[in-house]
């Protein structure tokens, strides 16, 4: 059973970069990754707790343009598999899944490095005609994409959660307490990119309504997605309404100028 | 002149099943193939491959569109496909006289569609999502994960679509919808900040429990004075500080990253935050 759960578990990470530079059904994002981690250990609670706690951290911290950001997505099944396999819950999950999400970046770049060579490979292989076996070149890059992490998360699995058991012994406590600490400031790098990429100078009273609602009034997320929804629903209607006027003013204008000529 | 005309001309006439198969192709592949030079290049010529082959019967001119297809290309993957299914139909149409025009057209169109596609796709929808699904999955709950899973699904569906839509309307959509979505994705900005607002209140969490004590009187910092003065005082100004350090070209995300863990460490043994 062990043992079983291994394997789907390697094969699950391998498949969600594939999944996530790809078709993204189930990934990248770490509360369905969890969902499908849990359904995997039997343990659906923990997998969303440690799930939740990692989707929060990762808020608009979005890879545009093919940048590389810290794979939240592994640290949740690489820490919700040691959390629930050992039994030691968040703080484990936490202090294993930062680690190894950082240590994905440079692997993501390293395979992204390695593609640049399949590329060319498949080029030379159009100049020479033959098609066969650059279509076949092709398969490289998901097979690139479940190699950079089924890697790290199998040299977890089969270096043992008792292993990392006994090394988390042996880290002092402020460590551990730190990185959950961490874990609870990270989300503010995602929130700081995600102001960089809106137009919040443009928008700034919709951002302090927003933290005053949540801050003071304590209205749950949902509530102050809807109040947004609202927002632009009203914002969208004024600007067209706007254009059409303003398009109708050129045409009447136009209109009394041609009236003129034919005067 | 006329027959020359002819050869180029492609005889094949593109199917529906044709285009879903190259779109399915596509949304398979897409980043998987990523390369820093030439990014999504790769990717667009081994998806569009086979139904290049039926365009072009003539070895040359089939090696011709695919060199231009290797060129540089990077735009929202969710939004590409209408992309794709344009120059589909330009190649149909023009055979190999087309690819200038392709390759024209494939580098105005992809910064707006990023534009717009990262904003709505990469950037809106996961914070908004991810926000309510986030906090579901903290108590243990999977729904906002099931409904999130589902509507993927549909945006699989909806990529399919665009390729057709693309294929049938090509250039004419992206210039019709123009101004009405870029209306649209300002409207959604205005969601999403309203939601950024709220979340700098709520995800960011970060408290001084640390106790000072002169004589007989006994200060918390966090309840006794940084409460009283505002809710979420911490969050908003530690928000604020990372907001003007990205300013700065030197801090990466990741070195920022690197910084904010060794922010918490530090203070974890100093005793001013708790876990």
């Amino acid at each position: 059973m062990e043992i079983l759960q291994d394997i789907l578990i390697i094969i699950l990470a391998g498949y969600m970069t594939m999944d996530e530079d790809g078709i993204v059904l189930l990934t990248y994002f770490p509360v369905i990754v969890g969902l499908a981690t849990g359904l995997i250990m039997g343990d659906l609670h923990t997998a969303m707790v440690v799930a939740g706690t990692f989707q929060l951290m990762m808020l608009g911290v979005a890879a545009l343009g093919g940048a590389s950001v810290p794979n939240y997505g592994l640290a949740t099944i690489v820490g919700a598999f040691v959390a629930i396999r050992t039994g030691t819950g968040l703080k484990t999950a936490i202090a294993v899944g930062i680690p190894v999400g950082l240590l994905a970046i440079q692997l993501e770049v390293l395979r992204r490095i390695i593609a640049n060579f399949v590329a060319h490979k498949m080029q030379s292989l159009n100049e020479e005609k033959k098609w066969k076996q650059m279509l076949r070149w092709g398969y490289a890059g998901p097979v690139l994409c479940f190699v950079e992490t089924a890697l790290p998360t199998a040299i977890v699995v089969l270096v043992g959660p008792a292993a990392i058991k006994m090394i988390l012994k042996f880290i002092p406590t402020w460590i551990t307490d730190g990185l959950t600490v961490a874990g609870g400031l990270l989300p503010v790098v995602g929130i700081a990119m995600l102001l960089h990429y809106m137009p919040v100078k443009k928008f700034l009273p919709f951002l302090v309504a927003g933290f005053v609602l949540a801050a003071f009034i304590k209205i749950p997320i949902i509530g102050i997605a809807l109040l947004g929804l609202a927002a632009a629903y009203w914002y969208f209607n004024s600007e067209i309404d706007k254009n059409k006027y303003s398009k109708n003013q050129a045409v009447a204008k136009n209109d009394t100028t041609g009236e003129d000529y034919d005067e | 002149m006329m027959n020359k005309n002819v050869e180029n001309k492609s005889s094949y006439h593109v199917t529906k099943k044709d285009l879903t198969w190259a779109s399915l192709r596509f949304n398979w592949i897409c980043v998987n193939l990523f390369n820093y030079e030439s990014q999504l290049g790769p990717s667009l010529v081994w998806s569009m491959a086979p139904l290049l082959r039926k365009i072009y019967p003539k070895d040359s001119d089939y090696q011709a569109s695919l060199k231009n297809h290797f060129n540089y290309f990077n735009t929202t993957p969710y939004l590409a496909n209408i992309v794709l299914g344009t120059t589909v139909a330009m190649e149909e149409k023009d055979g190999i006289k087309a690819l200038p025009t392709v390759q024209s057209f494939k580098t105005s169109i992809m910064g707006p569609l990023a534009g717009i596609g990262d904003t709505i796709f990469w950037v809106l929808w996961p914070t908004i999502m991810g926000s309510i699904a986030g906090y579901m999955a903290l108590q243990g709950n999977p729904l906002g994960a099931i409904i999130w899973f589902l509507v993927n699904i549909l945006f699989n569906v909806m990529k399919v679509w665009l390729y057709h839509v693309g294929y049938s309307s090509g250039t004419r959509l992206i210039d019709t919808l123009g101004d009405k979505i870029n209306t649209f994705t300002e409207a959604a900005s205005v969601m999403g900040v309203t939601v950024i607002g709220a979340l700098v209140a709520t995800v960011v969490k970060v408290s001084v429990p640390y106790v000072f004590k002169f004589g007989k009187v006994s200060m918390n910092i966090q309840t006794d004075i940084l409460d009283k003065i505002m809710p979420a005082l911490l969050p908003a100004l530690f928000t604020f500080f990372i907001y003007k350090l990205l300013d700065n070209k030197k801090w990466t995300p990741t070195k920022i990253i690197f910084l904010v863990i060794l922010i918490a460490l530090g203070g974890t043994f100093l005793g001013i935050f708790k876990a």
